[in-house]
């Protein structure tokens, strides 16, 4: 039988080095990684295998390998390792490299991949918001900064929902939804092995798993804690971002959902702003503090990072900043409109405006993506009776 | 001889209810006035000073100290001018004491056995010194200056340490130029610290340092026709062009290096046959002469295809001899005499897997020095084992981490060509699956030849031959046959270092060559001091022949396990003491007992055998044992386990030899006809992995052993009573039991039949 040739390739490893791989080299291939990872299988383990990969620039088979999916970073590899080569951060550098080329356009991977792409990230819907608040101060009587009649501040005044808001994060939404669903599509196709692959027993269909996987895993975070029971801090952290995320999104669905059901069913109308006792607010704000919670709890644990076992990544730190300045931005704008101050108000709530189309216009190709494939990864081996 | 000796007792060291004083009486008694100073210290360390005062007053010639092994307190007792005996009473008598039944001795007073052991002890320490002189020492003239034999890396650094000791050098180098190997290697490895880069290796620098150097005179284009004589006035004849030139030297660096494995080797890896499959040597230096332009290398250290396809033809040739096997050529007759002396060409394919180490780092060399030359270099090293020694693990280390250089262990089943390239085909690596890599040439390792598998550099003048014997127990390399003594060679003064010796990297040659430098000159310093310069460094004594009664029968000439005599036409021998490491395989060989030391001779061990009490009555008061114990090996084991509260049965008598070569047949005939039941010979393993100091001492013996079991059924005595047993220094925890075991076989055996005769 003929047998594969390999065609290493050493650009793709000067990228993987750059993408948060620069120790790749270093391994000698003893595989405690391998055998310190408490979630790895046992007869085909990660990450020793994809150590030697990258290092042989093997790119089809870093980009179509499930496990790098099921790694969930708790860097037991990287500390175990004898020669320092970080395995946990080459597969996160594997990871990123998924996120910069798997989906269309590429471009937007290119400019996510390292800090010299950010200012043009941040031009786009900088610009778009800019048009719409000039657009919008042109209606207020070329008011850039406008009161209500009441004095109160109210951003629907410039950033007006039924015609900029939700609309704009519809698209933008549903496009990302899309070239999502498209990469999840082009991602199972990578993980499907060469020939005919047979599963014995019963099958389920892929929704089913799809809720085992949430349920089972994702809710409970339980891998968080099988990674090993001293990254306990990683696992509250996460959960609270991860929570806080599902409580904003619940408000959000509220308020939209009211805004527009209210249309239609006027005692369904939900009013904005919201007082703050109002049990919407109440949440949403419960959700903000979660968010601020959890976020400093993983930016306090990545600085605490010993760099020799592990270290953070542009995208990692393009993550955690994109969500900073979005929680930031967000309770500021509510604080200046609550003090009155209509200037600081206004400009903080466009640039938060800016930072949500960021955080999710980009979802694709920024680490937070991993929330899909990864989930997508969890629902494909158990499609396929390994878990 | 001693004729007035002091016997002193140290009773704190000594112990185990012996009444001390009774034996000190005993002494005087027994040797009134040889011995008129007989005393009882409770500590006798303090009393060196009483000691000299009795040796000025009594004008005592000999001190016997009774009391721990000669092992411990060595730096005590040492009187200028007199002879220090020291007999062993605590570890070997009164720790190694058990009853015959095993039982431990009881408290108090010591049992009859003990004390008749400790009185043996004493008694033979009394005759051993009676039996002995100070020796003199064979000192000769000691000529200052070195013979490096080779003038590549090694030889180079060899002669400029010899000369930073401000003695003389004479390089006689091979070739044309210096420098050997290394003039086609592009860039040496690291040769100091990081140990991470590899660097230019000066060789040009080192070339003309030597060359300024006054006190170096270097031979070029010249060989050595012969070399004779003995550590400190060797004779070296220099073939040079224009004929044969003598010189004098001291001692002998040999760094003559080594030449590649010849290229039919490889021929089953493609070499030869497929265009861009080259040796590591070549490689080199087609990088150094600009001419290497392929951007994708396969270094293939895997090379049992190679080894493979040798091992099947060494199949087939020994069926075939099999298949048609001549008739014995029988020698003619009259020409064993003197046969000519033909070098065995030792060169074979186990060259390749020695060079494992150097091929390793060669290929991370050569590897950096592809990826230094193209950005886009792809370098793939195959390993079998990848070897890296020493502090270069961090050149490896830094290999790994260059991009372009890709590293697995792998099976590599086949080269072929492919298109425009040549195909590697790969199973069982590390990437977890079987592949074919596609370059542009492939490298294939040097194997590295001793030079000294193939010729006879220093070709001796000796009478057993020019070359150094038993070469092939290492495959040609000239190593050492001691771990701890790497320089060492079996002709004394001659040091080999490099890659003569051992595959191995520049750093370890220049580290080599210091050693060998240093040994040389040890070796003179030893010479002219008259003294032992390996294993027994400092040994003044030396063998003395009694030339009247010699038969010339050769026995001595032949065993000397270093070539040390040499002989006549008639076989007189002719000894060359520097060249001796004083053994006694001489004096052991001698059926006519002509050869003896100042301080070791037949009569000395003889008289002492003769001096053990031995009862008549076998069935009460036991047999008794003679040990014949290597005092390199056994008898420290002996200690060790008395130490360690190990015991042995009370009817031995243990009396250190200095090799188990040195024991005359003789010595067991004195035991038989003195009532010994049994005679045990202590000593190391034999055979090709041995540990023997003096190489052959242990394999001698036994051989000699046949003959003194003839003997010994002659006389109608079972020749069982006489066994070797092989001990390792180690080996402290089985030496009890080994004794034990022996004693029962005796006792079953029943007593000596001239026992009482």
């Amino acid at each position: 039988m003929a047998q594969c040739t390999l065609k290493p390739d050493m650009e793709f490893v000067r990228e993987l080095q750059a993408a948060g791989g620069e120790t790749l080299k270093k391994c000698y291939q003893c595989a405690t990684c391998s055998v310190a990872c408490p979630i790895s299988p046992a007869n085909n383990p990660y990450p020793r295998k994809e150590m030697v990969w990258a290092s042989w620039g093997l790119k089809d088979k870093l980009r179509t390998d499930i496990d790098l999916w099921l790694c969930h970073n708790c860097g037991n590899c990287a500390d175990l390792c004898p020669r320092g080569a970080r395995p946990a951060d080459l597969m996160g550098a594997a990871r990123n490299m998924v996120y910069k080329e798997l989906t269309e356009p590429a471009v937007v991977g290119k400019w996510m991949s390292s800090p010299k792409g950010l200012p043009v990230l941040f031009a786009i819907p900088a610009v778009l918001w800019l048009v719409i608040w000039w657009i919008r101060a042109g209606f207020n009587g070329g008011q850039w900064f406008p009161r209500a009649a009441d004095g109160r501040i109210v951003f629907g005044q410039i950033f007006y929902g039924d015609y900029t808001i939700d609309p704009i994060f519809m698209i933008t939404f549903f496009g990302a939804c899309f070239i999502l669903y498209k990469g999840v599509r082009k991602l199972f196709g990578m993980f499907k092995p060469e020939g005919k692959l047979l599963v014995i027993g019963k099958t389920k269909p892929w929704y089913m798993h799809l809720y085992d996987v949430i349920v089972e895993e994702i809710i409970t975070h339980k891998k968080f804690s099988e990674c090993g029971a001293d990254k306990s801090d990683r696992k509250i952290g996460h959960m609270a971002v991860f929570y806080s995320f599902v409580i904003l999104a619940i408000v959000t669905a509220i308020v939209a959902g009211g805004h527009w059901v209210g249309k239609v069913i006027p005692w369904l109308k939900v009013e904005t702003p919201m007082p703050l006792t109002y049990p919407i607010k109440v949440l949403a704000n419960v959700g903000a503090l979660a968010l601020l919670y959890g976020l400093g709890s993983l930016t306090l644990r990545r600085r605490k990072l010993n760099p020799k076992y592990q270290a953070s990544s542009f995208y990692d730190w393009y993550l955690l900043g994109i969500i900073w300045a979005v929680a930031l931005s967000g309770v500021l704008s509510q604080v200046f409109r609550l003090m009155d101050a209509v200037k600081p108000a206004f400009c903080v709530y466009y640039l938060h405006l800016v930072f949500v189309w960021m955080l999710f216009a980009y979802l694709p190709w920024s680490k937070l993506g991993h929330f899909v494939y990864r989930t997508a990864a969890l629902v494909y081996v158990r499609m396929y009776g390994r878990s | 001889m001693a004729t007035k000796i002091g016997v002193y007792f140290d009773q704190q060291n000594i112990g185990g209810g012996l009444d001390v004083q009774a034996l000190a009486d005993g002494v005087s008694k027994k040797w009134g006035d040889f011995a008129p100073v007989v005393k009882v210290y409770p500590v006798l360390a303090n009393a060196e000073a009483d000691i000299q005062a009795d040796i000025e007053a009594q004008g005592l010639d000999g001190v016997l100290v009774c009391g721990c092994s000669p092992r411990y307190d060595w730096n005590l007792y040492q009187f200028p001018g007199i002879q220090v005996e020291r007999v062993n009473l605590r570890e070997q008598c009164v720790l190694a004491y058990k009853n015959p039944d095993g039982s431990a001795a009881p408290a108090g007073a010591a049992p009859e056995l003990l004390v008749a052991m400790a009185q043996d002890y004493v008694n033979m320490g009394v005759v051993k010194l009676q039996k002995s002189t100070l020796p003199e020492g064979a000192a000769v003239e000691g000529v200052k200056r070195v013979l490096v034999l080779g003038g590549g890396w090694t030889g180079l650094h060899a002669a400029l340490e010899v000369a930073k000791t401000g003695y003389e050098v004479v390089i006689v180098e091979k070739s044309a130029t210096m420098g050997g190997h290394v003039q086609n290697i592009p860039t040496a490895t690291p040769l100091s610290a990081p140990w991470t880069e590899p660097q230019e290796s000066g060789l040009e620098a080192k070339i003309a340092q030597v060359k300024s150097n006054k006190l170096i005179t270097i031979y070029t284009s010249s060989t050595i026709a012969r070399l004779e004589g003995q550590p400190g006035e060797f004779t070296a004849t220099i073939a040079t062009a224009k004929g044969e030139e003598q010189v004098q030297v001291g001692a002998v660096v040999l760094s003559t290096g080594w030449t590649p494995l010849a290229g039919k080797y490889l021929e089953p890896m493609g070499y030869g046959k497929l265009p861009g499959v080259v040796t590591a040597g070549e490689f080199g230096k087609m990088l150094r002469e600009g001419k290497m332009d392929a951007k994708r290398v396969a270094f293939v250290l895997d090379t049992t295809l190679a080894e493979e396809a040798a091992k099947a033809q060494a199949a087939a040739a020994a069926e075939a001899a099999a298949e048609e096997k001549p008739e014995a050529a029988a020698p003619a007759e009259g020409e064993a005499e003197t046969p000519a002396f033909v070098k065995q060409d030792l060169e074979s394919i186990k060259h390749l897997g020695y060079s494992n180490s150097v091929s390793g780092v060669a290929a991370l060399r050569l590897a950096n020095a592809v990826c230094d030359k193209f950005d886009g270099a792809q370098v793939f090293i195959l390993y079998k084992d990848m070897v890296v020694q020493g502090l270069l693990e961090r050149y490896y280390k830094h290999a790994q981490n260059r991009l372009g250089i890709m590293m697995t262990k792998a099976d590599v089943t086949d080269i072929a060509r492919s298109g425009d390239a040549l195909k590697v085909s790969c199973a069982n690596t590390l990437l977890g699956m079987d592949f074919d890599v596609e370059v542009d040439m492939v490298v294939l390792p040097t194997g590295i030849v001793p030079t000294t598998a193939k010729d006879a550099v220093v070709q001796f003048a000796y009478r057993q031959g020019p070359d150094f014997p038993d070469l092939d127990l290492f495959d040609g390399f000239t190593d050492s046959n001691y771990i701890c003594f790497p320089y060492e060679t079996r002709r004394t003064g001659v040091y080999a270092a490099g890659c003569v010796r051992q595959p191995m990297t520049m750093d370890a040659c220049a580290e080599d060559a210091a050693g060998a430098a240093l040994k040389a000159i040890q070796c003179i310093e030893a010479a002219t001091r008259g003294v032992a310069v390996h294993p027994r460094s400092g040994d003044l004594s030396y063998p003395i022949f009694n030339f009247v009664r010699c038969t010339q029968c050769k026995r001595c000439t032949e065993e000397c396990p270093f070539g040390a005599l040499d002989d006549d036409e008639k076989g007189t021998p002719k000894p060359n003491p520097a060249r001796c490491r004083r053994c006694g395989t001489c004096f052991g060989a001698c059926p006519e007992r002509v050869i003896s030391f100042a301080n070791y001779n037949i009569d000395q061990i003889g008289s002492m055998i003769r001096e053990v009490v031995v009862p008549k009555d076998f069935q009460t008061e036991g047999p008794r044992i003679l040990i014949l114990a290597c005092e390199n090996d056994a008898y420290p084991a002996l200690d060790m386990a008395a130490m360690r509260r190990k015991s042995w049965s009370p009817y031995a008598r243990v009396i250190p030899v200095r090799c188990l070569g040195s024991v005359n047949a003789i010595w067991v005939s004195d035991a038989m006809s003195k009532g010994f039941d049994g005679v045990m010979l202590l000593g190391c393993k034999y055979g090709d992995d041995y540990q023997c100091h003096f190489v052959k001492g242990s394999e001698i013996c036994n051989r000699r052993k046949e003959n003194i079991a003839e003997t010994l059924n002659r006389l109608g005595v079972q020749p069982e009573r006489v066994e070797q047993l092989e001990v390792a220094i180690d080996e402290y925890d089985k030496v009890p039991d080994m004794i034990d075991g022996f004693v029962a076989r005796i006792v079953d055996m029943g007593p000596n039949p001239f026992k009482g005769m």
